[in-house]
């Protein structure tokens, strides 16, 4: 899943005939006072900024202001660009119009194992979270098409009604043709509210999750995914990203601050077994990574690099399963050189290495491995033999 | 017996590059049972009509390739399985045509990042024909001593070390594809081993689930117990923990899940399975899918580690039971026949060479001549004529030898586009014809009567000044033997309109101040033979030869000089035809002149 920013969101939502709030991401003042110059509604309705970042919890960081005529809207926009928070700098800001309206509503539409399940609910906002029983839900089977009666007995469900109800139905019916049109996984717009001079329902806010493996079918995709839990990616996480998306096969890296045990298990399964065996034994995991599907050395190698980097730790856990067709010796040569040269940029001190592996070329690789005793490393070393995640514990229970 | 696979299976594999290495791995696990090759097609437009050869033993099937799934199965009746393993972009379309054909019951998927909704749509057009869609990113299906199908298993070694060459009593299904081999490896090693294993991917709407599989295993008498190997996201565990509850099931359930490790990271994190993740609401946890396995009445150990000791006790119990008795190992396997490079390395075979070299070397980082690398030639001033000396005379020349080959190269690299060499390679590049080609039209004209004179005009002088023959004894010598001296004589040139390329050639040497016999020589011959006629004189070709047999180059490397340097005019040539787009040329009749007979009749054939 591929989380989208509210930007691009909006825009795709645009694109399939939901109706959206103006808005402009500007990533200056200057922009911004610009964009007023030509744009009445900026002149005329109250705005709302928001730091157009990955962040969680933006109110409370004071990164959403409201109510603001364009004179305050330049001020905070000046206020929040550059804004470091954590790892994050604050570079773009989301202005949109403030839509009077008297009630919310919710739709949502996500994907399931069956097809594709249509949420909606006559309430909205925080209220939604606490009156789940009110959101009625409409199967669509997969490779099906809701039908008009179908969305309209679902608005009915949830306690639409009049013009209220039709509105509502054509409303979702675009929310799940936008949906299976872009090959999302997750859209939600909470709150959905009522236009009260045209009459007609708008998203004011916008969950946009996309299929990143259908991104070459949709050349306009021409937006960065964001990261999904609430920060922006590290600098050493985008970079292991930007290999990822070149190589045949994979490798994954994401940093979790404070941490001391380091990963650098193989395969997308076993990785997580691992991440399991340190928490369960009381560590701490100062990072998840992965390698899988016989990726070049070099991009190990890269991985490598960024796992010898993560500061404070003690362990650096070198798991994996016995491979089908990842060659060991290979990605192993990449593991070999990254530590290498970790050492020699002075990483490394004082941090075990445990390795256990099997698969094409183990015996090659395992005795690779051993050698670097004789280089100074601290490191020990397990075949098929021992269970695979033994090494976890011979690394945590002393 | 077996589930999904068997010795039944007949496979096509749809894909290129990929989809060989994996019929590489099924030909390997094929040899290992002693059955034939399972793998009877490929589908793989670009490559239609070609075969595949696939190694098998110590020897090659020819696999035929198909453009379309259904020219495999008309011609190969037998197929009843397809291995997918294209492009996620091409994945969906591959997946339909084999799904669509009616021969094809199972569709395994190997290929990666197929949009999960392309994957939704797959699983549901299998379950509406009643076919099994397995995947996408499935690492295949083996069955022991009957069937892979994909590249699960691992190498060779590995297939025998996990006894997948005879049938155990245990069921497995995961959905990594690095855990399949590690729980076949567990279930050898703690167990009898397996009787069928599936990776049935781990993305987020894999095309069948545990329960699918839970349900032919339970009809497989051989399986007695099935090990579950889930992770966190989705619902699939918890649906193969209500199918082992609803009621007294036949098989044995052991299962894990991983995922434990999200309680303390971050929410939404993303690991490498695309399916390993939370719902929004933190449903399909590691934690509720454990309980309600657990809750089912399956056998969950709380770590991966344990697992082996489960399936160890499982097992005891069988054999108490009677319900499995003690597996007897064949007295002999096939071994896989080591390739020539491998067994060399391990001092098993010695190999008789094809052919010897003397000059270089290009095993290492980078090519030696004559045992010195060429960088450090570069980086130690050398130039092409050293190069020239090492690979030709395997020698390192002076700086004053190489100057002269230099000034040779120079003076021979092209003589204007009407000498034969550069008209050879002008008519052929005039019809559109490659330079390697035409520049090679241009080198067939070298010969005796066009710069092929070095190396017979260097012979000569040599054996002239070692058997120490005046001019008259030489002349004399050659008229009875071997006819007009080579390198003497020149087609236009003459003595009062000299070469100034054996003028220029000549001085210089001279002025080296270094002995010259056989040039010496050559120059006394053409006194005499130039009074006789006035263009019987030293030309380019005799002047270089005499020159280089002087500074020691064997007679057998000489027309070389005049071919080397030539290649260079005659490369240009066809560059500047090329350049110029010039037409096809044909010589003009007026150029001809026609002797042949006259236009007459063709008498009755008799």
């Amino acid at each position: 899943m591929a989380k989208v920013l509210e930007g691009p969101g909006m825009g795709l939502m645009k694109k399939w005939g939901i109706t959206v709030p103006h808005y402009v991401v500007v990533t200056s003042v200057d922009e911004l006072t610009k964009l007023g110059q030509v744009n009445e509604w900026l002149k005329k309705s109250k705005l709302v900024v928001k730091a157009h970042e990955a962040l969680g919890s933006r109110f409370k960081l004071g990164l959403v202001k409201v109510g603001l005529d364009l004179k305050e809207a330049e001020a905070a926009t000046k206020e929040m660009i550059g804004r470091q928070v954590g790892s994050i700098t604050v570079s773009q800001v989301i202005v949109s119009e403030m839509v009077p309206h008297k009630e919310e509503y919710y739709c949502a539409v996500k994907s399931t194992r069956e097809g594709t399940d249509i949420l909606v609910a006559n309430c909205g906002g925080i209220e939604v979270e606490s009156n789940w029983d009110r959101v009625k839900r409409l199967a669509v089977d997969v490779g099906q098409q809701p039908t008009g009666e179908a969305l309209e007995r679902l608005a009915k469900d949830a306690g639409f009604t009049g013009p209220l109800a039709k509105k509502m139905a054509e409303f979702a019916g675009k929310m799940f043709t936008c949906f299976d049109s872009e090959d999302a996984q997750y859209l939600e717009v909470n709150p959905v509210v009522l236009r009260e001079q045209e009459g007609e329902l708008i998203a004011l806010d916008a969950v946009t999750l996309l299929d990143g493996d259908a991104k070459f079918r949709h050349p306009d995709w021409n937006f960065a995914f964001a990261a999904e839990f609430g920060r922006a990616y590290s600098k050493h996480e985008t970079e292991v990203m930007a290999v990822d998306s070149k190589i045949k096969g994979s490798v994954k890296f994401i940093e979790i601050p404070g941490g001391d045990t380091a990963m650098l298990p193989a395969g997308g399964g076993a990785s997580v077994y691992y991440s399991d065996a340190v928490v369960a034994r009381g560590g701490k995991l100062a990072n998840y990574a992965e390698y899988s599907g016989d990726p070049p050395d070099w991009a190990v190698e890269v991985l490598t690099d960024k796992v010898c980097s993560l500061p404070g730790i003690k362990n650096i856990i070198v798991g994996g399963a016995i491979a089908n067709f990842t060659d060991v010796k290979k990605t192993f040569g990449g593991i070999i050189n990254g530590f290498r040269k970790a050492k020699l940029e002075g990483k490394l001190k004082d941090v075990k290495i445990w390795v256990r592996r099997g698969g094409p070329r183990e015996k090659e690789g395992l005795d690779a491995m051993r050698a670097l005793k004789d280089e100074g490393f601290d490191i020990n070393v397990f075949d098929r033999n021992t269970p695979l995640t033994d090494i976890v514990d011979k690394a945590l229970l002393k | 017996m077996s589930i999904l696979a068997n010795k039944d299976t007949y496979v096509v594999i749809q894909g290129g590059v990929a989809g060989v290495n994996a019929a590489r791995r099924m030909a390997e696990f094929c040899y290992l049972i002693k059955r034939s090759l399972n793998v009877l097609a490929f589908v793989y437009p670009p490559d239609a009509g070609k075969t595949h050869e696939i190694p098998y033993g110590s020897g090659l099937v020819a696999v035929p390739i198909y453009k379309t799934v259904g020219e495999a199965t008309k011609n190969h009746p037998q197929i009843n399985t397809s291995l997918v393993y294209i492009g996620a972009d091409r994945a969906m379309k591959g997946g339909m045509e084999a799904l669509d054909d009616s021969h094809i019951k199972v569709v395994s998927m190997i290929t990666e990042g197929v949009p999960e909704k392309d994957a939704k749509i797959l699983g549901r057009h299998a379950t509406k024909l009643g076919k099994v869609f397995n995947g996408p990113s499935s690492i295949g299906i083996v069955s022991a001593g009957s069937c892979r199908l994909g590249v699960i298993g691992g190498a060779f070694d590995n297939l025998v070390l996990s006894k997948l060459y005879r049938e155990g009593s245990f069921g497995v299904i995961t959905k990594s594809g690095g855990l399949s081999n590690e729980i076949i490896w567990i279930c050898s090693q703690f167990a009898d081993g397996i009787t069928t294993a599936i990776g049935i991917g781990g993305d987020t709407y894999p095309g069948t689930d545990y329960v699918s599989y839970l349900d032919m295993f339970e009809n497989d008498l051989q399986t007695k117990a099935v090990v579950i190997v889930g992770e966190m996201g989705g619902d699939l565990e918890e649906r193969a923990a209500e199918w082992y509850g609803a009621k007294k099931r036949r098989v044995k359930l052991l299962a894990v899940v991983s995922g434990f490790c999200q309680e303390s990271l971050p929410k939404g994190m993303k690991f490498g399975h695309a399916g390993a993740k939370e719902g929004l609401k933190g449903e399909g946890s590691a934690r509720s899918k454990s309980d309600a396995l657990k809750k089912s009445g399956a056998v969950v150990p709380a770590t991966f580690g344990a697992l082996g000791p489960a399936i160890k006790e499982a097992y005891q119990e069988m054999l108490k039971s009677g319900q499995v008795k003690e597996p007897v190992e064949p007295a002999m396997l096939p071994k896989l026949p080591k390739t020539i490079e491998e067994a060399m390395k391990a001092d098993e075979v010695m190999v008789a060479p094809l052919i010897r070299t003397t000059i270089s070397d290009d095993r290492g980082d980078e090519p030696c001549y004559d045992g010195y690398p060429a960088s450090e030639l570069i980086n130690k001033g050398y130039q092409i004529p050293h190069v020239v000396g090492l690979l030709w005379d395997k020698r390192l020349i002076s700086q004053q030898e190489a100057e002269i080959i230099k000034r040779i190269m120079m003076l021979s690299a092209d003589h204007g586009p009407c000498v034969s060499g550069a008209l050879g390679t002008i008519i052929a590049a005039c019809a559109g014809i490659g330079m390697s080609q035409s520049v090679a039209a241009g080198l067939i004209m070298i010969g005796p009567r066009f710069g092929g004179a070095v190396t017979d005009a260097g012979r000569f002088f040599k054996y002239a000044v070692d058997n120490k023959m005046t001019v008259d004894d030489f002349l004399a010598y050659m008229k009875k033997n071997h006819g007009p001296v080579p390198g003497i004589g020149h087609r236009v040139k003459s003595l009062r309109n000299p070469d100034k390329r054996v003028k220029e050639l000549v001085g210089y040497v001279k002025s080296l101040n270094i002995k010259t016999p056989c040039l010496d020589f050559a120059l006394e011959v053409e006194k005499i033979t130039s009074v006789k006629k006035d263009n019987l004189i030293l030309n380019v070709d005799g002047t270089m030869a005499a020159v280089l047999v002087d500074i020691g180059f064997p007679v057998d490397s000489l027309n070389g000089f005049f071919i080397l340097s030539r290649t260079i005019g005659l490369i240009g040539h066809w560059v500047d035809q090329k350049r110029q787009d010039s037409r096809l040329i044909r010589l003009f009749d007026y150029l001809v002149n026609y002797a042949a007979p006259k236009r007459r009749e063709v008498p009755p054939l008799k």
